[in-house]
């Protein structure tokens, strides 16, 4: 079976992919060349629409970042242009153009912006927060925005906006190239950003934000991090609209913007950066044209089109014209494995992994666990058993996450974990393997784990890194279980066992102190399952790992644990050997209904 | 008085324009941004029956009709494929919206319209003449709220439609058809967006944009008032309250962002916004 | 000589042909009228359109402008700022119109002047508007509220006996500036301003401001909205509440007025144009347009004749300086005057021109009772720095 998965997987070969590093050369020298010799192809009517194009060129390139790649739809970018928009109209208007009010203008729209997009992240990236929710803000942020502005009197020109007033005096083909080269820049830095090891972080998160957060990656703070920086260069993108045109008003920090930017990246191919920016641009010059000859007609086309393609086709129209021509293919350069130093095994000091006391858990009413005392120690494997509905999985996130449990205190490796969120209990030294392999499905098998390195190793920000260093058990997992020959298949294309083999591995990238598994054994093999209790067995006994596994294949757990507890109903009821725990009569009464043994053993 | 008039029947209009969402988003989970564009149907055929002459009390049933069908023919080409897709149904549907949107425009133009009051006049209340077909709306939005609680809590479609939302996998072996359940209540929730634009266009006016100003307000309103009819009534009480009040006192323009700042900041500061359990 | 005598007939007969040859292959004057087919002013847009298209007809139908056909270029400016900016970037930019004669709001007006400015392109504004915008290229042939605001106050004041005076506006250039005008001529002139509420263009909810002017019972209203939509939504929702204080609308027009049927009986208003102005001019134009929209006719308005009138003072102008070349034209338009169906227009006046205005009332069937006339008021000195 896994040998057929391994054939299955896409592979690009040496000579396609350096095809399509042409192709892409290709496009983007043709891209460069149009830039520069635009004033003299183009004619005046067609240059000041590119300049605006090129302007929202760059709010698109920021808003696939966020949607295309990070997963949060925001309809409110428009908002943040506007600022910027009207952060020259109100200088220039207010205090005439001089190398003080210009400092002031570009400062005003770089920082408010920002501070703008921190409250709005406050707002909406909390932990817990649900990604609808988040959106939902984003549609109000640009309402709110343009109400202020209609609020503001003859101060902000209310309706009328303001018009007229002094900007820097530049020819029109000045203007082009300026906003060109903006486009063509921040595309570049886009560009390298999502590639590089940092960029992959975005497409973790869009894949599985709680997966991050059990790698100890900060999820709300970088999703605020990234909008504030998104806010700064929309920001400045508007205030070159503003410096630009000559004339702000309310529409150009409307939600009619922000959902024609989401139209331009939709239609243009989220996830792919030229793809939106090709499209913004195209549709804007399109728009101009087709809008005072058919303007009902365009219109109509622009939302069917959308429609049909977010339903049908959402990949997006320009990538989907675009692959058969061989582009969109991913280069996967393949890093080299590397042992990560200073991995060491910790002196025992006592202090046990795991210190549960009085634990709690209700709904409401419904008490689902009451009176947990556990404690375990370094190198302890304890197999956690109970029938369905005993609270073992609520166990497991009671443990991992502060703010789960109702009362009682949780200590891991001696630290309490009061209300901390999960990412904070990772940092503890907690790694959780789930029951169904929770992995980042779009990102190769090196980039998932170098996801679950970055506690201890930073990822690069414009680039890849060459090496992958993981402990040497994590390392040895990946041999053992054939993974490491694997290392640029997509993870999606994995088979069953090779994906939970991964978790583990990235659960032990973090060099945790303490492991907790679901069911590790579900869905695998006789074979992948001996692998597995090996692999346990050595981190317990070698490398002082706790772990703690909850599990219905007693056979696995007779095999490896060092100790037993059973859950029943909310509450320990037995702790023990696997001797002591199978033949006692309370055991059997639990599991059976009776203390009758039944003729087959289940 | 009139403070206080004032602050009731914004509360039945915000009530009547949010009942329909409430259905499809508040009970079935559903996103529908298609909403707006309901309300602006609605506007447009209670112009139609304007221009046709008839008597305007026909623009509600005309109303009601006409979102059904749109809604049931929705539910069936868009929403249905996208049940999995959240953020993806928020755009499909609004993409819908801005299509609708583009056919009132062909079909109607792009100018503003104006549709008959079906009740003119005024009514004397505590001294003070109010707009007559204004007050109309308060025991509408309250006959509105107790039929539809009633429907959902009294009836055994009622009882089917939260069954389908507590477990659909349980339900359907139940023999209960999931798949039609969620078509009627998409279609009949579309059909009161519709009926509420045509409750609302004579008060103002009707063009192309009109819903998407309601859109917003009405989706901040459900996500904070939880899952039935009764909090929903309360929670367009308080917002709608304090809407008139910064409305009266401060600007018209402040008031129009009172709902969607607080919603927001409520929601933030309390997850499960006015629900009870 | 007899033999060279057929020749020269010839030779004539040829030039002659030669020249009716060029008139029929002459290149078209392009003019752009840009108008709010969507927005706040497309109530009044259909009537803007028919008045421009009526204009072009019989000038084209005269032999054109130096033997020239008129072509018209429409194009929406969304009645604001932004769709302004399109519009005039389209017709300057993409269609080289030779020039624009346009009715539009005031936030479309500020925007496009930059626009003309930077194309260098005549522009007449027919709108009438909050007076002070001045531009090179840019003559205006309506009103301003020197002309436009008096009437009304006086009427209030000394007829009606009105010392408090309760203001609305849409929240504009427009607005703004007309409101402005007015609370000063009410104070200079012994009245009292107790409240004032302005709305953004595209409001249409006037709840809070009419519990405002019940709160402060003043004698007189008096409105200065966006033409078209605003009006409308405001004097239903004050029907609606049954408010009968006298009301002078600044912004209304007659054809507003027609079609919102008796929620605007007893409303002041003050205009260059009505349809009852009885001159011959008025009436060839009143029959001019029902026969050609028969059927589609919306009426001709304060907003829409100015327009029609344009087109000639256009005409007039080029042939003066027998040339379309912008600066010429700009320099002849002071200088010529027409006689429409409102009367002599002339914009010699600062860019503006003198106006009879009519103060009159809206009846129940829609009809303005014109109740005083006052010939030639000044617009005053609307741009002192433009020659």
């Amino acid at each position: 079976m896994t040998n057929t998965t391994l054939q299955a997987a896409p592979r690009s070969t040496g000579s396609s992919r350096q095809g399509a590093w042409g192709r892409s050369g290709v496009l983007a020298l043709i891209a460069i060349a149009l830039l520069v010799a635009g004033p003299w192809i183009f004619d005046s009517y067609i240059l000041n629409l590119l300049i605006k194009a090129f302007l929202f060129a760059i709010v698109v390139i920021t808003v696939d970042v966020l949607w295309g790649y990070t997963g949060y739809l925001t309809f409110g970018q428009s908002a943040f242009f506007g600022i910027g928009a009207y952060a020259a109209g109100l200088v220039f208007t207010h205090f005439g153009l001089s190398p003080g009010s210009i400092a002031i203008a570009i400062g005003l729209a770089i920082v408010v912006p920002m501070v703008v997009a921190g409250l709005v992240g406050w707002l909406s990236f909390y932990r817990g927060a649900s990604p609808f929710f988040a959106t939902v803000i984003s549609l109000v942020l640009p309402i709110v925005m343009t109400q202020l502005l209609l609020s503001g009197g003859e101060w902000t020109g209310s309706s009328s906006g303001l018009t007229g007033y002094e900007t820097f005096d530049l020819s029109l083909n000045a203007w082009y190239w300026i906003a060109g080269s903006g486009v063509a820049l921040i595309g570049l830095f886009a560009w390298l950003f999502v590639r590089s090891d940092a960029g992959r972080v975005l497409a973790s998160i869009r894949d599985n934000e709680s997966r991050c957060a059990y790698l100890g990656i900060n999820v709300p703070t970088i999703k605020i991090l990234l909008l504030i920086t998104t806010a700064a260069i929309t920001g400045i993108a508007g205030f070159g609209y503003g410096a630009f045109s000559g004339v702000v008003a309310p529409e150009l920090s409307g939600f009619a913007l922000g959902t024609e930017l989401i139209i331009w990246v939709a239609l243009g191919g989220r996830g792919t950066l030229w793809g939106p920016m090709a499209g913004a641009i195209l549709i804007n010059v399109a728009t101009a044209y087709l809008g005072s000859r058919m303007p009902f007609l365009w219109q109509l086309i622009l939302g069917l089109s959308f429609v049909l393609v977010i339903v049908l086709l959402p990949q997006g129209i320009v990538p989907a014209l675009l692959k058969p021509l061989g582009f969109g293919g991913r280069s996967r350069r393949v890093p080299v494995l590397v042992e990560r130093a200073g991995v060491v095994v910790p002196e025992s000091d006592g202090v046990p992994a795991l210190l549960m006391e009085n634990v709690t858990k209700s709904y409401g009413s419904l008490k689902v666990l009451q009176g947990i005392n556990l404690k375990a120690e370094p190198g302890d494997l304890v197999g956690l058993i109970g029938p369905n509905g005993a609270g073992k999985t609520t166990l497991m996130r009671c443990m991992s996450d502060g703010a789960d449990r109702t009362s009682g205190t949780v200590h891991l490796c001696g630290n309490d974990i009061r209300r901390l969120p999960a990412e904070a209990c990772v940092r503890f030294g907690l790694g959780r393997k789930f029951q169904n392999a929770n992995i980042f499905e779009s990102l190769t098998v090196a980039e998932c784990l170098r996801m679950a390195g970055t506690l201890h190793e930073r990822p690069l920000f414009f680039t890849r890194a060459d090496t992958l260093a993981l402990p040497s058990y994590a390392l040895d997992v990946l041999r053992v279980t054939g993974l490491d020959s694997m290392l640029d298949v997509v993870a999606r294309d994995l088979s069953h066992g090779e994906q939970q083999a991964l978790e583990l591995t990235m659960v032990l990238a973090l060099e945790p102190r303490i492991v907790l598994l679901d069911e590790p054994t579900a869905g695998l093999t006789k074979t992948e399952r001996t692998q597995i209790g090996v692999v346990l067995s050595m981190l317990a006994s070698r490398y002082k790992l706790c772990c703690l596994l909850v599990e219905h294949d007693l056979d696995f757990v007779e095999q490896i644990a060092t100790r037993i507890v059973v859950l029943h109903q909310g509450t320990m009821v037995m702790q023990g050997t696997f001797e002591e725990v199978v033949n006692s009569d309370l055991v059997k009464t639990i599991y059976a209904g009776s203390a009758l043994a039944p003729q087959e053993v289940v | 008085m009139v403070l206080i008039l004032d602050i009731t029947t914004t509360i039945a209009m915000l009530f009547i324009v949010t009942a329909g969402l409430m259905m499809i988003f508040g009970i079935m989970k559903i996103v529908n941004f298609v909403h707006g564009a309901l309300l602006t149907t609605g506007g447009y055929a209670a112009f139609v029956v304007t221009q046709l002459g008839w008597s305007p009390w026909l623009a509600w049933p005309l109303a009601l009709a006409t979102g059904m069908i749109v809604g049931a023919i929705i539910e069936y080409l868009i929403v249905r494929p996208l049940y999995k897709r959240p953020l993806d149904a928020i755009l499909a549907t609004w993409g819908l919206g801005i299509v609708i949107g583009q056919l009132i425009i062909l079909a109607f133009g792009r100018d503003v319209k104006f549709a008959d009051v079906p009740l003119t006049g005024t009514w004397s209340l505590g001294g003070t003449d109010y707009s007559a077909y204004r007050l109309l709306l308060i025991p509408l939005a309250l006959g509105l709220c107790a039929l539809l609680a009633a429907l959902l809590n009294g009836t055994r479609f009622g009882v089917k439609t939260r069954a389908v939302i507590m477990n659909e996998e349980l339900a359907s072996g139940l023999g209960i058809h999931a798949g039609r359940i969620r078509f009627i209540t998409f279609s009949l929730g579309a059909g009161l967006g519709t009926l509420a634009g045509a409750l609302i266009s004579p008060l103002s006016s009707i063009d192309p944009g009109m819903g998407i100003t309601w859109l917003v307000s009405a989706f901040m309103l459900v996500m904070v008032s939880g899952h039935s009819m009764p909090s929903l009534i309360v929670t367009c009480a308080v917002f709608g309250a304090c809407q008139v009040v910064v409305s009266t006192y401060a600007s018209p323009v402040l008031g129009g962002l009172t709902i969607a700042v607080l919603a927001a900041l409520t929601l933030r500061i309390r997850p499960k916004g006015f629900a009870h359990d | 000589m007899k033999s060279t005598y057929p020749l020269i007939r010839i030779a004539v007969l040829a030039a002659s042909a030669l020249v009716a040859a060029q008139g029929h292959a002459a290149e078209p004057i392009k003019v752009g009228v840009a108008v709010g087919l969507s927005g706040a002013n497309s109530v009044v847009a259909p009537a803007v359109v028919q008045s421009s298209e009526l204009a072009v007809e019989q000038i084209n139908a005269a032999g054109g402008i130096l033997g020239r056909p008129v072509q018209l270029e429409i194009v929406d400016d969304a009645s604001g700022a932004i769709g302004a900016q399109k519009a005039f970037d389209t017709l300057v930019l993409e269609k080289k119109v030779n020039a624009i004669i346009a009715m539009e709001s005031s936030a479309a007006r500020n925007a496009a002047l930059p626009v003309i400015s930077r194309g260098r392109v005549p522009y007449i504004y027919t709108s009438f508007y909050e007076g002070r915008s001045c531009n090179k290229w840019m003559y205006v042939n309506g009103w301003v509220p020197e002309q436009q605001v008096a009437p009304v106050v006086d009427y209030f004041s000394q007829k009606l006996g009105a010392k408090n005076y309760f203001l609305v506006g849409s929240d504009y250039a427009f607005g703004r500036g007309m409101l402005k005008f007015t609370k000063a001529y009410i104070e200079q002139h012994g009245g009292k301003v107790v409240g004032e509420e302005y709305l953004p263009m595209d409001g249409s909810d006037w709840t809070a401001v009419i519990s405002k002017i019940r709160s402060t019972q003043p004698d007189a209203l008096i409105s200065a909205t966006a033409g078209g939509a605003p009006n409308v939504s405001l004097a239903k929702q004050l029907k609606a509440a049954a408010l009968t204080l006298p009301y002078g609308n600044l912004a209304i027009d007659e054809g507003t007025a027609k079609t919102m049927g008796d929620v605007a009986t007893g409303m002041y208003m003050s205009a260059s144009y009505l349809t009852s102005i009885d001159t011959p001019e008025n009436k060839k134009f009143l029959s001019d347009l029902s026969q050609k929209f028969a059927g589609n006719l919306s009426t001709p308005n304060e907003l829409s004749e100015p327009q029609y009138e344009a087109f000639f003072l256009y005409k007039a102008a080029v042939e003066k300086a027998n040339s379309i070349e912008s600066a010429a034209v700009v320099e002849a338009l002071k200088d010529v005057s027409i006689v429409g169906p409102r009367g002599v227009v002339q914009m010699n006046a600062s860019r503006h021109t003198p106006l009879s205005m009519r103060l009159g009332q809206i009846q129940s069937d829609g009809s303005i009772r014109i109740l005083e006339t006052q010939e030639g008021v000044s617009p005053g000195i609307q741009c002192p720095n433009l020659k």
